[in-house]
């Protein structure tokens, strides 16, 4: 063994040790110093405490994936860029009444074959270009090819003809009536025709929005800038928005703390604690309903082909247990898949199914049953499995055994668009935040001609046809219809909805004046840092 | 040295094939596609057919294995399906990214691994030589996603003195990309930094009970002058191949640094092609790894030929 030598030479002494410590923290401080602060550099608002709108200021928006460019013209997980870079011909209000963008009017004809619309005769594109009617054109042919893969493709393709009445106004021809023409034109962004082809391959995005593309860096986020020459008079206030690409949740709360973003939708409810108590920054609960959790049902597996046992485990899950536990008390628990902000929300459908195990295990013993036992199909990450869990834990209270089928969100996807899921599976589904017929007709997992839970029902594909094609939206008939379509979804249960879902923003307490669309398009027009 | 390379050659050559192949095949293996990723959830058959058939999805696997091995040859990786714009840049950005968070924490773990080493080995406080074995026993022991975390939450959030995540590239502004490096170079080195510590510890003390130390301290040879001039390069050698070894282990951490900062390197690329079956950049990325590997063990043993010409003539 050896010995270490007795008289070892000194090591740095303590005066040395401190010195040098002294030293670098003086070489750091005056570095940092002699250059910008990236944190305070993240935080540019606009000088000045006022509360007024003021110009200037880069917002910095947290998102937990970057946009697909392919899927520029479909509703994907990321589609804060689209108001930001395009417009849409209108928006809706909160009650869906639409309001003017790119049209400023519009006439329904009598039989509700055709609409004519007006167009703003003063905006050009981030290019130069003046936007006419054969912008609008194009951009419904484009929504109707496949390619584009968009989920309002069905109500593009009932475009059937275009007249033009000069530059800015056109006749769109229907070959039916559709009362969910304007859930197209909230979702349908006008894209330069000419360089449409680009922006799918992620070369070149050029619109007619407030904000025009400084720069994409694939995986990192967007970078824009201030469009000068946009149609809104002194708008918008901010100089620039950076969408920045932070996928893990912790990182991306510890961003908006810190101060390097002041706006992000993608926090999950149950991480926001730490957020709740932190007086700079503020949460908004958007009932736009955009997304709903719902427990998926193969109705070919055997016994869940009997609407019995169906209804069974929509009476076993602990709806609100769910919204509380898993969700972070953000959600609404319901039955139906409606927002309240939906014409076909009802209090009634909301509860009616409610957690009663008793209930549940009492239609399970009449249909023959007293212990089940399914494979459930959820996504692997933490906030899905936690899901999964949770409805895992309330059925086996009513003896459904389920084993959890964890998996990846395109082998899911893949699964769902081909009816390949097993006999369970739990995820979300988007579309009932507008008209009601849309969720029925655009929704695959909903769709009455096929779907994932391999449903087919002549009554439900009427009475879904009716409401689709029933011009008026607003009227005691289109109501009674809607009333329809909530009493077939509840009553077959093919699709048992658990929780509808709003956007949840945080935001610096500075900033004002965001909105969101209904397919979550963010709205900056009007917002400013203060 | 010709001929033994033209020897090597054909081997190299036939691994990178039937990597390829391998890689090509696992990805067609794995459930889900990128069409049906590409549709959405609410698409029809038609929207994925004609995905399909865009993409090329809809040739026989081996048309399309051999376009992939045809557009490599012609030095076009051809554009990605899922992420957006071209395979070659997508790949390009993530290395440059990943190599310059790499080298940040290589050289953390210089500055931190003699640190550790050198105080651990040489100091009469008991204080620091306690306080050196508790921090570089807690960076081995502390897996980078909590030290990540713990990094985060002190100098973004508790005293918020530097950015959480994501990255400023250095040749557009060089003192906020140093900021924002930092902690995720710090969360990557730390492991490494206390292996190194430990080990130069090791190697100084050692050489400090050396015969020669005993005598050249006999001689007056100032203590510092000892340290510095003959223990400390004699301690080296082993550290440098060491410290070699552990840019394989800084190049793999990247990968979960990369998530924990929004670094967007070689990592998350990976992830996220995987994630969307963008088969163009996986593949793309895999071979180029394949590739890399395969030239380092070739240099290798050109190098080795070079060294002892009896494996020449083997």
């Amino acid at each position: 063994m050896t010995e270490l030598y007795p008289l070892t030479p000194s090591g740095p002494s303590r005066r040395s040790t401190l010195r040098a410590a002294g030293g670098g923290a003086l070489l750091l401080g005056l570095g940092l110093a002699g250059c910008r602060s990236a944190v305070s550099d993240t935080s540019s608002a606009p000088q000045g405490a006022s509360a007024e709108p003021r110009r200037g200021g880069v917002l910095n928006v947290a998102v937990n994936a970057d946009f697909t460019p392919a899927l520029l013209f479909a509703q994907s997980g990321q589609s804060l860029q689209q108001r930001l870079i395009y417009n849409t011909l209108t928006r809706y209000d909160d009650r869906l009444h639409p309001k003017p963008e790119l049209a400023t009017s519009w006439t329904y004809a009598k039989d509700g074959r055709s609409i004519t619309l007006r167009l703003r005769d003063d905006v050009t594109f981030h290019n130069g270009r003046k936007f006419t009617a054969d912008d609008v054109i194009f951009a419904v042919k484009n929504l109707q090819n496949p390619l584009r893969a968009a989920q309002l493709r069905s109500t593009a393709a009932t475009v059937t003809g275009f007249e033009k009445r000069g530059d800015h106004e056109l006749v769109l021809k229907l070959a039916h009536p559709v009362n969910n023409l304007f859930d197209l034109f909230e979702f349908m962004i006008i894209a330069d025709r000419e360089s449409v082809e680009d922006a799918v391959a992620g070369k070149k995005f050029i619109g007619t929005g407030p904000f025009q593309l400084k720069k994409w860096s694939p995986g990192s986020g967007l970078s824009l800038i201030r469009n000068d020459a946009y149609w809104q008079p002194g708008r918008p206030y901010l100089d620039g928005v950076e969408l920045r690409v932070i996928a893990q949740a912790d990182a991306l709360i510890s961003s908006l703390r810190s101060g390097q973003s002041q706006l992000t939708f993608d926090a999950p409810g149950k991480s926001l604690g730490a957020v709740k108590s932190d007086a700079r920054l503020t949460i908004s609960d958007y009932d736009t309903g955009a997304g709903a959790v719902y427990l998926g049902v193969n109705t070919t597996v055997a016994p869940l082909n009997d609407r019995t046992v169906r209804q069974a485990l929509a009476w076993a899950v602990d709806r609100d247990r769910l919204v509380a536990q898993t969700l972070g008390g953000y959600g609404l628990a319901s039955a139906a898949p409606w927002p309240k902000s939906s014409p076909a929300y009802s209090e009634a459908n909301r509860t009616h199914y409610t957690h009663d195990p008793a209930k549940a295990r009492e239609l399970l013993k009449s249909a023959g049953h007293s212990r089940l036992e399914f494979p459930m199909l959820h996504i692997a990450l933490p906030g899905e499995t936690a899901i999964a869990e949770s409805i895992q834990y309330d059925l086996k209270q009513v003896g459904v055994h389920v084993t959890l089928q964890p998996t990846d969100g395109a082998t899911a996807q893949k699964k769902l668009i081909s009816q390949g899921m097993p006999a369970l599976w739990s995820l979300g589904h988007g579309f009932a935040q507008v008209q009601p017929s849309t969720l029925a007709v655009s929704a695959y997992p909903f769709n009455e001609a096929k779907n994932t839970s391999k449903f087919r029902s002549a009554a439900y594909t009427k009475v879904v046809r009716e409401a689709w094609t029933e011009p008026e939206t607003d009227t005691a008939a289109a109501n009674a219809l809607h009333q329809k379509i909530s009493r077939i979804l509840l009553d077959e249960a093919f699709l048992i909805d658990l929780v509808v879902r709003g956007q949840l923003q945080v935001s610096a307490a500075g900033l004002h004046g965001v909105t969101l669309n209904k397919f979550s398009y963010l709205n900056l027009d009007n917002a400013y840092l203060v | 040295m010709r001929s033994y390379l033209l020897r090597r050659l054909p081997s190299a050559l036939l691994v990178l094939v039937a990597a390829s192949f391998v890689i090509f095949t696992i990805l067609r293996l794995v459930p889900g596609d990128p069409a049906t990723a590409l549709a959405g959830p609410d698409a029809d058959a038609a929207t994925v057919a004609a995905i399909r058939e865009r993409l090329g999805l809809d040739a026989p696997l081996l048309s399309q294995y051999a376009h992939w091995i045809g557009s490599l040859l012609k030095g076009d990786l051809g554009p990605s399906y899922a992420i957006g714009g071209q395979t070659a840049d997508l790949i390009g950005d993530g290395l440059g990214a990943t190599t310059e968070l790499t080298v940040a924490a290589l050289l953390f773990v210089i500055v931190l691994g003699t640190a550790f080493g050198v105080l651990g080995a040489t100091s009469r406080s008991r204080w620091l030589t306690g306080a050196v074995r508790v921090v570089t026993t807690a960076a081995l022991a502390v897996p980078p996603f909590v030290s990540g975390v713990l990094l985060v939450l002190v100098f973004a959030v508790a005293l918020p003195v530097l950015p959480p995540g994501g990255r400023v590239a250095f040749l557009t502004a060089p003192d906020l990309a140093a900021q924002y490096l930092v902690l995720p170079a710090l969360c990557l080195a730390l492991p490494s930094a206390a292996v190194l510590g430990r080990y130069l510890k090791d190697g100084i003390e050692r050489g400090l009970a050396e015969d020669y130390i005993r005598t050249a301290t006999a001689a007056g040879i100032p203590p510092r002058r000892l340290l510095w001039r003959h223990t400390l390069p004699n301690a080296l050698p082993p550290v440098v191949t060491l410290l070699g070894m552990q840019v394989g282990n800084l190049l793999g951490g990247a990968v979960l640094v990369e998530a924990i900062f929004a670094w967007p390197g070689l990592g998350q690329l990976a992830e996220q092609g995987l994630q969307r079956r963008d088969y163009p950049v996986v593949q793309d990325l895999l071979l180029l790894l394949v590739a890399v590997f395969v030239l380092v063990q070739l240099l290798t043993d050109l190098v080795y030929a070079w060294l002892d010409p009896r494996i020449r003539w083997e």
